[in-house]
């Protein structure tokens, strides 16, 4: 059941990709209409919704944690973190892939890019305040929640920058045929569902791993 | 009400005079902070910039890491004989102990400042655009928000292997926003920032010195009230 969904993910990835590629580019303004570096949209957009959608789990996991002492949220954080943190690279590296081919620069101190490395650099810090953390369990998932909130609360300031502010980044694009907007919400789909995925399959291993720890302590 | 008053004073004094008498910190904080002048000032001299223009930016990164000197403190005292663990038998509310301790880094900062802007305005022959009152208040508003963030995350880098290098990167990924309105504002009070600031560049969007006020203003409320709020989670046995 497993392996057919994740195939399945794959698979509507891999078609949304060749969509993109093949029924032509996406028409933004500035844009050259050739150039083929404007298809990493099609990667670019879920990923970076990807990312951001697992922040917010990663919220409501910790929310769920400090209200309930129950491990599945903190394993649910954990899977949240770690997906998001490869969602937040794809972002970011397509982004620079793209910023390179059309800007001539592979960053630039703009608010929607600078949001975008912070939103990876606290997946990052997340990870290694996890790792490094020592002691009892439920102590290292309590203080693990507690940084996941107070970073979330950078999180509107991502999305205020993505959406309102005057930026080099593109709010939004518009679509030259219906074969591009099929391509578009294809990728997002399969990427959300790959994200579900992904992140249920990790939360399946943590929770197979503390109960064979618990009966080898037993 | 009363209660509370008594408890805050209670162990704010006790830090404050516990670092007056031991003078651990401050002056360690001090040092660092003139170092930092020191090598932007010389760094400054090849800068295609005007030299004005990076003190205040020289100040910001004095201010960031002088900060964390002192918030890893404000948690490592208490691990010396398991301070921590009487401070959370008396009755009192864990708000309390994170309120007392914010301020005492607050006024560590403070003081901090008192000695470093002057020698920073010395060094990098900076003029004041705005009243001195602005400066104190932006000054005190990146105290705020630096501290509020650090006081929380001290409490729980003191579990951890690494404290301290763990606590700069926690604190700085998190203050990252705050950063950037916080440079633009320090360099309208110094007069580097022209009138109009065109392109798509961080601080541009800012706009004004007054939205980079109002940016802190809510940064700051939101962090202190967030990290109150939290701070008994994160010292929970």
């Amino acid at each position: 059941m497993r392996t057919i969904l994740f195939f399945l993910a794959i698979g509507l990835v891999v078609a949304s990709m060749c969509i993109g590629l093949t029924a032509g580019s996406v028409q933004g303004p500035k844009a050259h209409p050739d150039s083929p570096v404007r298809n990493i949209v099609y990667a670019h957009v879920p990923s970076s919704i990807c990312a951001l959608l697992c922040f917010c789990v990663l919220l409501v996991a910790a929310i769920g944690y400090l209200k309930t002492s129950k491990e599945s949220w903190d394993r649910l954080a954990i899977a949240a973190a770690e997906v998001g943190t490869v969602f937040a690279i794809v972002m970011n590296a397509t982004g620079c892939i793209f910023s390179h081919a059309e800007w001539n620069t592979w960053w630039t101190p703009s608010p929607r890019l600078i949001s975008a490395a912070m939103l990876l650099f606290l997946y990052i810090v997340y990870l290694i305040l996890r790792s490094s953390l020592s002691g009892a369990k439920q102590r290292i998932a309590r203080n693990s929640s507690v940084f996941a909130i107070i970073a979330f609360l950078n999180v509107p300031m991502v999305i205020i920058s993505a959406r309102f502010m005057p930026d080099i980044h593109k709010a939004s694009f518009e679509f030259g045929s219906n074969w591009q907007r099929v391509a578009f919400f294809l990728g997002m789909i399969s990427t959300c569902f790959l994200a579900g995925l992904l992140m249920w399959f990790r939360t399946d291993i943590l929770s197979t791993r503390a109960r064979l720890e618990r009966e080898f302590v037993n | 009400m009363r209660y509370f008053l008594l408890s805050f004073k209670a162990i704010f004094m006790k830090d404050i005079v516990t670092e007056f008498r031991s003078r651990q910190v401050l002056p360690t904080m001090i040092v660092l902070g003139m170092l930092i002048i020191w090598v932007f000032r010389i760094a400054s001299e090849v800068a295609s910039a005007e030299v004005s223009a990076i003190g205040p930016i020289a100040l910001w990164v004095a201010f960031l890491f002088a900060g964390l000197l002192a918030q890893e403190r404000s948690f490592a005292t208490e691990e010396h004989q398991d301070c921590i663990h009487g401070l959370m038998l008396a009755p009192i509310d864990e708000g309390t102990i994170y309120l007392a301790k914010l301020l005492v880094n607050i006024i560590m900062l403070s003081i901090f400042e008192m000695i470093i802007v002057p020698a920073a305005i010395v060094a990098f022959e900076l003029t004041l655009s705005r009243s001195i009152l602005t400066l104190v208040g932006v000054l005190m508003l990146g105290n705020v928000g630096l501290s509020s963030v650090g006081t929380l995350f001290s409490a729980i880098v003191q579990l951890t292997r690494t404290k301290g290098s763990l606590l700069s990167v926690m604190v700085l990924a998190i203050l990252m926003p705050m950063m950037i309105p916080a440079t633009f504002a320090l360099l309208a009070v110094f007069g580097d920032i022209p009138a109009e600031l065109i392109g798509t560049g961080a601080l541009s969007v800012v706009g004004s010195f007054k939205s980079a006020i109002m940016f802190m203003v809510v940064f700051d409320a939101v962090f202190v009230v967030a990290c109150w709020l939290l701070f008994g989670f994160a010292i929970k046995e």
